[in-house]
């Protein structure tokens, strides 16, 4: 789909990498070393041939191995979603809960409010006021993402933070609502009030019996966010100037360079094929309803 | 001053006609200083020597181009864009990619800031009486990175490459008709002969930084440039990471003035605004190409100075001669009275702009006519040539363009502008990739819609200008402008030697197309180069070269 797709893009790759004033010879001359002159068919015959022996192809725009490119660049994207799911899950999660437990009084209306506000604003507001007083006028963190050689562990996360930012500020007020609500519908149920009767300590109430049943649906919510936190974040990589995925298969559509494009495409189809995975599995930790048989 | 004719004697006496001419020329009053500095430089005559007979034509001493040498040992940090392809002299065709190949390669000679052309890896060039034949003397002791010395085998090989069509040049559009493959001829392991295919003034600025594919590498060169990145620069590649950035370090064999910087580090961005905050919260030293619209914020920083070069870069707004309402002249005429070019300068590109007067002639070029008057709005002369035409009523049409740059807001002027002669302009602004399509007729928005706007990046001589968007048969002829008259003046402008009667053509040149307007140029735009308080001795240029040898941080 991704190959037939990019086929019916105006323009070719030898246009793409000579630019428009290049003499049409020259880009003739570049389509055929590139091989891009051959039949479609046989193109992607080829393309699958070696992706299923393991080799990912070589990039037309880059003229080097792709594989290098998409490893780098997922593994830069996977430690910037790490380092937001890590500030933003748990809280979120709690902002959620306190909203529940305080509900319709002020602190609710702050939490529910304020989270809804920063959510519907684009990241790259949220992310240019960011830099603007923590890197500008602070300069209190770096404003590119990218570490300089080296660079150690918490370095690196030092330099994440920043970017990082926006991100929770985007997944906050969602994730806040999912369990706000999930809890709300919790504390309501017969469950918490036979645990309530039977004379539990509320904390205990709350622990085993309320936060459990609330997050299943936060959990969903937070497993469908992976696709974007590590695929879909174009303006943030951007605006960090930081090598992800996103960027990555962003360019390489614009250049026209397939063997990169069906690369990337490929591999965050896999990273959200995988997260949906561990969202089922941690669902079936959470709901022994749905442990298939596991009882008998 | 008085003029000193002793000296002027013993000077022209080892001098080709050409260049007494030129001499004459600023003796009479005929040539500008300026002018004469440029045009000389062209014709081979050394910076020197150009300085000593303004001294001897009485006009005091010449600028020093000297300038005060900062501390060594800084590392000067660099914004850029990302280089959109694989780094190869011959395939590179974007501003990222050729910045971080300039600093390793080098070229005959550089077309400075001052679009002077300076020699580099050439001493010295000189024209045949017809200007089919230049011969370049080139500099003796010169080391590549890799240890050899560069010699004529290298610069043949090296333009050859890039005049070959089989190779995929990017170059191979500014050698066609010009030179061709195998016409580079090595005389002597210091001398180099071009064979052109026709007359031509202006050869040096096709194998100077103009044409930016032009450097001199190794005869040995068989591809795959970021494996070696060898060069005979001031500086030599520490390290390059695809779509990251470079770092540089020192050429202590170089053959000139050692670099003043121990390294420089380029770090490439996809986009404007991160380079301006990084720039304002210090991670970088210089942007290297700031386009006005998107630098406002810095313009006026006190922590940023602005290094502003006048250019020949601009958006040509063509429109169809052969179909539509504007196969008249007189519509084409009526359209461009409308646009009123000092607001265009002063507001659109907030003063960074010269105004444009509807021929490839800016004004930074030596040999435009000065004395062809200037195109200014007059809506009432547009009406009555709408109405001779026919067309008082007005039309419908589209203008087709692309996203980049100020194109977007320019076209929104262009449409209000129009609207008070009846015409109607519909905006179909496209991604840049759709916009120009395959780039051949039949198969591109950009060479197929009646109205579009096409963006063109400096050049120091008009001469691609003149000929691929405007000859009967140039592959960029947009506009479908086909005029015998027309092609006759740009093959006689080109194969002119001497500036007068360069002038004398473009004076020509430029009467035509006012009265024919295939193409309006409303203005042609400075390049600007940011670089933090503190930081000296930068030398952009406008075909987004950055040269850092002499470059020092307080």
């Amino acid at each position: 789909m991704v190959f037939l797709g990019g086929q019916v893009l105006p323009g070719n790759v030898g246009r793409a990498i000579l630019g428009p004033f290049a003499d049409q010879r020259a880009v003739d001359a570049l389509n055929h070393s590139l091989g891009v002159d051959r039949p479609l068919l046989v193109q992607y015959g080829s393309w699958i041939w070696n992706f299923l022996h393991g080799d990912m192809g070589t990039s037309y725009v880059f003229r080097a191995p792709v594989a290098p490119f998409v490893v780098d660049a997922l593994g830069n994207s996977m430690k910037l979603a790490l380092i937001a799911f890590v500030l933003v899950v748990p809280i979120g999660i709690l902002g959620g809960v306190v909203a529940a437990l305080n509900l319709n009084r002020p602190l609710d209306r702050i939490i529910s409010l304020g989270g809804l506000s920063v959510t519907v604003l684009p990241e790259f507001v949220t992310g240019i006021i960011l830099i603007l007083i923590f890197g500008v006028w602070l300069r209190w963190l770096p404003i590119a993402a990218a570490w300089p050689k080296g660079a150690g562990f918490f370095t690196q996360i030092y330099y994440l933070i920043l970017p990082s930012l926006p991100l929770f500020l985007v997944l906050f007020g969602y994730i806040a609502r999912m369990a706000r609500s999930g809890m709300i519908e919790a504390l309501d149920s017969d469950y918490t009030r036979t645990a309530v009767l039977k004379g539990l300590p509320w904390r205990t109430v709350i622990w085993r019996h309320v936060l459990r049943n609330a997050l299943l649906p936060t959990i969903t919510v937070i497993a469908t966010q992976t696709g974007y936190l590590i695929g879909g974040l174009v303006v943030i990589e951007t605006l960090f100037r930081y090598q992800g995925i996103g960027s990555l298969i962003f360019t390489a559509a614009r250049g026209k360079d397939f063997p990169m494009l069906e690369a990337g495409i490929l591999t965050i189809g896999i990273v959200y094929a995988v997260a949906t995975l561990v969202a089922d599995f941690l669902y079936s930790v959470l709901n022994p309803r749905i442990r298939l048989g596991a009882e008998q | 001053m008085s003029k000193n004719y002793r000296i002027l004697d013993l000077i022209r006496r080892s001098r080709t006609p050409l260049e007494n001419h030129l001499i004459d020329g600023l003796i009479d009053g005929r040539v500008s200083r300026r002018e004469f500095v440029r045009h000389g430089s062209l014709l081979g005559l050394s910076l020197p020597l150009l300085g000593r007979i303004g001294m001897a034509a009485g006009f005091g001493a010449a600028p020093s181009l000297a300038r005060a040498a900062g501390a060594a040992g800084a590392t000067i940090r660099v914004g850029s864009s990302v280089p959109a392809a694989a780094i190869d002299p011959v395939t590179i065709a974007d501003a990222g990619g050729l910045l971080v190949m300039q600093q390793v390669a080098e070229f005959l000679c550089v077309d400075g800031t001052d679009l002077v052309l300076k020699p580099a890896l050439a001493e010295s060039w000189s024209p045949n009486t017809d200007g089919t034949v230049w011969t370049f003397k080139l500099r003796k002791g010169v080391k590549f990175h890799s240890g050899g010395e560069m010699k004529a085998d290298d610069v043949a090989a090296s333009i050859d490459r890039l005049a070959d069509p089989a190779n995929s040049s990017n170059a191979l559009s500014v050698f066609t008709g010009i030179l061709q493959k195998g016409n580079t001829k090595k005389v002597d392991d210091y001398t180099v002969e071009f064979h052109l295919d026709a007359p031509n003034g202006n050869f040096p600025y096709m194998v100077s930084s103009d044409n930016y594919n032009a450097v001199i590498i190794p005869a040995s060169y068989k591809g795959d440039y970021e494996k070696s990145f060898d060069g005979t620069g001031p500086f030599k590649i520490e390290k390059y990471t695809p779509k990251v950035g470079a770092s540089f370090v020192r050429n202590d064999d170089y053959w000139g003035d050692k670099a003043l910087p121990d390294r420089t580090e380029f770090t490439f961005f996809t986009d404007i605004q991160p380079q301006i905050l990084a720039l304002q919260g210090g991670q970088i030293d210089i942007i290297n190409q700031m386009p006005v619209l998107a630098g406002v914020a810095v313009l006026n920083d006190p922590n940023v100075d602005i290094i502003s070069l006048k250019s020949s870069a601009h958006q040509q707004l063509h429109m169809h001669c052969d179909e539509g309402p504007t196969k008249d002249a007189r519509v084409r005429r009526a359209i461009a009275l409308c646009l009123d070019r000092e607001k265009l300068a002063a507001g659109l590109m907030k003063g960074r702009a010269a105004l444009g007067n509807d021929s490839p002639f800016a004004a930074v070029y030596p040999s435009t006519d000065t004395s062809v008057p200037q195109r200014k709005q007059d809506i009432a002369q547009a009406k009555q040539l709408m109405e001779a035409a026919g067309l008082a009523q007005g039309f419908k049409m589209t203008l087709t363009t692309e996203r980049y740059l100020e194109i977007p807001e320019y076209a929104q002027l262009i449409q209000n502008w129009v609207k008070e002669i009846g015409i109607e302009l519909e905006l179909n602004i496209l991604d840049q990739g759709a916009y120009y399509g395959d780039a051949v007729f039949g198969k591109s928005n950009w060479l197929d819609s009646a109205m579009g706007i096409t963006d063109y990046g400096h050049r120091g001589v008009p001469n691609v200008y003149l000929a691929a968007p405007l000859k009967s048969d140039g592959t960029w002829n947009a506009a479908h402008f086909k005029n015998k008259d027309y092609d006759q003046l740009a093959a006689s402008y080109i194969g002119a030697l001497d500036l007068e009667a360069q002038k004398a053509d473009a004076g020509k040149i430029q009467k035509l197309l006012l009265e024919e307007t295939p193409v309006i140029f409303g203005y042609f735009y400075d390049y600007l180069t940011a670089t933090a308080k503190g930081v000296a001795g930068v030398q952009p240029t406008a075909m987004s070269q950055l040269f850092l040898e002499k470059a020092s941080k307080a």
